[in-house]
């Protein structure tokens, strides 16, 4: 069963469908007419629009995933992937769930604690607290870690329920404001905050393991281009401007985490990085969004490579038979006003048109005619371009961009081809500031 | 009129002039007949999963899963004598969860007046049995759902006839 929505249920449908898997969609009332209803096997509505009410129903998604006779569960990203007793419900119902084990989530799930476990593996983590009860604490925590001060959901993910805090009398506000985003986003409020880092790169490694104690990386991805919500809009793969030092010391530091904490199936490791230091920062344990450009560069599908794991096979591969090759930007269409702080916006998609052609690929659940619900992530499209080098990734990603055409609503695509347009991007060597200033400078000429 | 899921919910909408020729004030049988008849046809050669239309205290809906044979709501092959039977006032009971239906004892039928409310079925969803009653006195107008039928969140379980 595929336990999610939008373009990650159709990219698992895919992988199913090649591996020659039944599958079985949910859907909510408001994505009843999706093409990831369309395309699976079988579909069951299991609420109404909002997510709380569908997607995030486990009664009703465990009782999809029984009635219809599914051996596994497939939470994609965001929604439940990384809700632990989510994943032991589904291992009380014999159903497996399609990622790490419930413990593992647990403890990786839990920002606080995942940093905790990171520093016993002997990974560096950025200076911070464990979870932090009320304001009042925040506040005493905050004059012993040093102003800014980020606070986190440690739940979180996305961007969702983090707060940068540059003065104590901002705390507070900030506090509340994160702790109910968080409590909406994931039902759990809970905060935990970490020193701010002005401006550093955000760095993220790609590990998959299986249930024999076999890790491998493939690679890092830089997802330094991030809007001022913290959420990325562009990423690529490999990153460049990283010496070979500070590359073995992620890669090094992510397999030795995983094997710390037995870890199977996909997960990413993110990491700040400034300069030639590397800070752990937090440990998704499912598929990331940005997940296609790392295929790209390495061949390897990875959703397929999920469910293999999880059905117990091993590892076809060792560390030295994964070599990278060339590079992949991927960037996000998302319904969204860039000009307006990147507004979410919903309506109806008269006009949909994708680009092809060599080296580029497009994982999308729109087309003409579909409505982009008010309820979800207002992600419409990933559009993912490979080249031999990144010069040639950007002119092919340029190429595409500019024969994408959505109608009916704002989009990120003119955002994405003036950022590509910009000598900083071009030479590789920016930050997650790089963003948030170049959307002021634009403001300043407008 | 609304074309979709429910009334007020969005979804593919007829051509206006469409609902003008449907939703006739005139109500002899024949004519009614007829036009359920060109509704279903028409309904046929949409890629809608279910039509529901209301007007002024009417309503018919029609609906079909094509990937889940117990899921594919009957669409009977007498037109005639669905509308022939069709009441005044229809009101829809759907499941709130998803799970396997179950008619409660003693077996409910089509055409069964109810004086009050009562328990008409429930549905097994995780190993708990959730009711499903006729909220109200009414005559059970269609039964949609067979016993063991697994059952989506908003399936139409029952109609009643309110009138």
């Amino acid at each position: 069963m595929i336990a999610n929505r939008g373009e990650i249920a159709l990219r698992i449908n895919r992988a199913c469908q090649e591996l020659g898997v039944r599958t079985v969609a949910v859907f909510s009332e408001a994505d009843r007419e999706s093409l990831h209803v369309r395309q699976a096997d079988e579909a069951f509505c299991v609420g109404p629009g909002p997510a709380a009410r569908s997607y995030l129903n486990i009664p009703n998604i465990i009782s999809t995933a029984l009635v219809t006779g599914c051996d596994a569960v497939h939470p994609g990203y965001g929604f439940l992937a990384e809700n632990a007793r989510f994943a032991e419900i589904c291992a009380d119902h014999g159903l497996t769930f399609i990622g790490p084990k419930p413990s593992v989530i647990a403890e990786m799930g839990d920002k606080a604690t995942a940093k905790r476990v990171m520093k016993d593996a002997g990974v560096a983590t950025t200076p911070g607290t464990g979870i932090l009860g009320t304001a009042e604490e925040a506040r005493k925590a905050a004059e012993s870690v040093g102003y800014p001060v980020l606070l986190k959901a440690t739940a979180g993910g996305g961007g969702k329920g983090m707060r940068a805090v540059e003065r104590a009398g901002d705390l507070a506000r900030a506090f509340a404001s994160a702790t109910a985003e968080a409590e909406a986003s994931f039902k759990d409020g809970r905060l935990y905050m970490e020193k701010l880092i002005i401006d550093p790169r955000h760095i993220e490694v790609q590990v998959l393991g299986d249930e024999f104690g076999n890790i491998v990386h493939l690679g890092e991805r830089d997802c330094s281009v991030q809007k001022p919500s913290h959420q990325k809009l562009i990423e690529e793969a490999p990153a460049s401007n990283l010496s070979v030092k500070a590359r073995d010391a992620l890669h090094d530091m992510a397999v030795r985490a995983c094997k710390h904490v037995r870890y199977s199936n996909a997960g990413t490791l993110e990491f700040l990085a400034s300069g030639d230091k590397v800070y752990f920062m937090e440990m998704n344990t499912r598929i990331q969004v940005e997940h296609p450009v790392t295929e790209m560069v390495y061949g390897i599908d990875l959703v397929k490579e999920q469910i293999r794991v999880s059905a117990g096979e091993k590892l076809g591969y060792t560390q030295k038979d994964l070599v990278p090759r060339g590079h992949a930007i991927e960037c996000r269409i998302n319904a969204e006003d860039s000009r307006n702080n990147f507004a979410p916006e919903a309506g109806t998609l008269n006009h949909v048109m994708f680009p092809g052609g060599p080296g580029i690929r497009v994982d999308t659940h729109i087309f003409a005619g579909a409505k982009v619900p008010p309820y979800y992530d207002s992600m419409l499209a990933k559009i993912v371009a490979f080249g031999e080098t990144r010069e040639a990734a950007i002119a092919r990603m340029e190429r595409a961009l500019r024969e994408t055409v959505v109608e009916g609503v704002s989009t990120t695509i003119a955002q994405c081809l003036e950022i590509l347009a910009t000598p900083q991007f071009r030479s590789g060597k920016y930050d997650i500031g790089f963003l948030p200033a170049l959307l002021a400078a634009q403001a300043a000429l407008r | 009129m609304n074309a979709g899921t429910a009334p007020g919910s969005a979804g593919a909408a007829l051509p206006e002039g469409e609902s003008v020729a449907l939703m006739s004030d005139e109500h002899s049988p024949t004519t009614i007949a007829a036009r359920v008849r060109r509704l279903a046809e028409m309904f046929a050669a949409t890629d809608l999963l279910r039509l529901h239309i209301e007007r002024k205290g009417e309503a018919i809906e029609l609906g079909r899963r094509a990937t889940h044979p117990n899921l594919v709501p009957e669409i009977p092959a007498d037109l005639g004598a669905l509308v022939d039977a069709a009441p005044a006032r229809l009101d829809a009971i759907r499941s709130d969860l998803v799970g396997i239906f179950h008619p409660s004892r003693p077996v409910p039928a089509e055409g069964d007046v109810l004086e009050g409310d009562r328990e008409l079925g429930y549905i097994e969803a995780l190993g708990i049995r959730n009711s499903v009653r006729s909220l109200g006195p009414g005559r059970i107008a269609s039964i949609k759902r067979s016993d063991g039928d697994p059952v989506e969140y908003g399936a139409v379980l029952f109609e009643m006839d309110r009138g």
